[in-house]
């Protein structure tokens, strides 16, 4: 199985450790005219790699999915292997493309450390993009034996994870009273194993949801707008949910989700119970 | 045969829509026959592989194939890798289908 001690019970997107973004201490780099190493390292693919390349090359930096890249982490095949005084370089072949990687020794202890590599061997990179001008290649400060064969699997599903990311979505703020569906910028989404589509919430940022009945009408729109009617407006406890449930005829589930969505966006609260819910809003 | 081009990651099903094309896959061995591996794919299909190693692999180990696809259910090997006996066929078969279908652009 995969090894899930990083991943484990960790919904997706709300893992602050292994987006790049909110790793970086805005407290330690606060102007933009200073120059910014990024140090995080991401798992990437070599075809994004090359890719970023191609696209970066007037550019003082390299980026991929909108992210300043510096380390690196590859998984892939050797070849190349070439054994010099003072480094080994090779080629790294990930089954996307192919990175020429260096690695220095300059201690004794490092020759140990690479006496393993060999043409055809599976390994793990973690290494440092450098240089433009037509030349790209990458300095690799560790490489490692692969034994477990699961890694690579991981690796490219981790590629996937981190890419999906880098290019969340923003939507724009959910209005009240605005019948019309949300606006997005960007319609990515995820598909889970029920087949639905939506994307997963993060701080400060709205969810955006499909709509199940294809009317139209967003699930959000229906709920709130019940909750903003005169009627429940005017009552002390608000709405109990099983008249939503029963005015609105849509899943429980789906409702139950708007609502606590709703919740912590801060448009309704509950009142004397955790079944009734009152619109945060009065006009 | 284009030795530098990518490998593109298939199950059987994903294989037919790559003949002629180098992939990448792993197949679970269930037998050699002089210089020929017969196995298992990850979505469960018999899989053929010509041209890899005479001695075999152990059978029942996972076995990594790279190699031109020359079939809808046959590989022309380049490199074979044994991946043990644990390994997890069923991811293997999930990012198969990530890596070909909305992901193809990391990969590809």
């Amino acid at each position: 199985m995969l090894s899930a001690d990083q991943f484990a019970g960790a919904p997706l997107f709300t893992g602050g450790a292994f987006l790049p973004s909110q790793s970086i201490d805005s407290s330690i780099s606060p102007t933009k005219s200073q120059i910014r190493t990024p140090n995080t390292l991401i798992p990437m693919t070599a075809k994004q790699i090359i890719e970023a390349y191609h696209s970066s090359e007037d550019k003082p930096a390299i980026i991929v999915d909108g992210i300043e890249l510096a380390n690196v982490k590859l998984v892939g095949l050797v070849m190349n292997m070439m054994e010099r005084d003072t480094e080994v370089s090779f080629t790294l072949d990930d089954g996307t493309g192919r990175i020429d990687f260096r690695r220095w020794a300059n201690e004794s202890s490092d020759t140990g450390d690479t006496a393993f590599i060999q043409n055809g061997i599976y390994v793990k990179v973690h290494g440092h993009l450098r240089g433009f001008q037509g030349k790209r290649h990458a300095l690799a400060f560790s490489v490692q034996l692969l034994t477990d064969f699961n890694d690579i699997v991981l690796h490219f599903l981790e590629c996937i994870h981190i890419h999906l990311g880098h290019i969340r979505v923003k939507v724009l703020p959910f209005f009240e009273g605005d019948t019309a569906r949300m606006q997005m910028n960007i319609n990515i989404g995820q598909s889970f194993s029920n087949g639905r589509e939506y994307l997963a919430p993060f701080p400060n940022q709205f969810l955006a949801h499909s709509t199940m009945d294809g009317s139209g009408k967003d699930v959000y729109s229906l709920v709130l707008k019940m909750f903003q009617e005169p009627a429940m407006l005017a009552s002390e406890h608000g709405l109990h949910v099983d008249e939503l449930f029963r005015r609105l005829g849509l899943p429980k589930n789906q409702i139950m989700e708007a609502i606590n969505y709703l919740v912590d966006v801060g448009h309704i609260y509950s009142t004397v119970d955790e079944y009734h819910f009152k619109s945060a809003n009065n006009c | 045969m284009d030795t530098s081009s990518p490998a593109v990651f298939v199950n059987a099903e994903l294989l037919k829509m790559h003949v002629g094309k180098r992939v990448r896959t792993v197949l679970q061995v269930a037998r050699n026959e002089g210089g020929v591996m017969i196995g298992q794919s990850t979505d469960g299909q018999q899989l053929t592989v010509k041209g890899g190693d005479p001695k075999g692999f152990p059978l029942s180990h996972y076995v990594e194939v790279i190699g031109i696809a020359d079939g809808n259910q046959s590989i022309r090997a380049e490199i074979c890798t044994d991946f043990g006996e644990r390994f997890d066929a069923v991811s293997y078969n999930g990012l198969c289908q990530l890596a070909n279908g909305k992901y193809k652009n990391l990969f590809l």
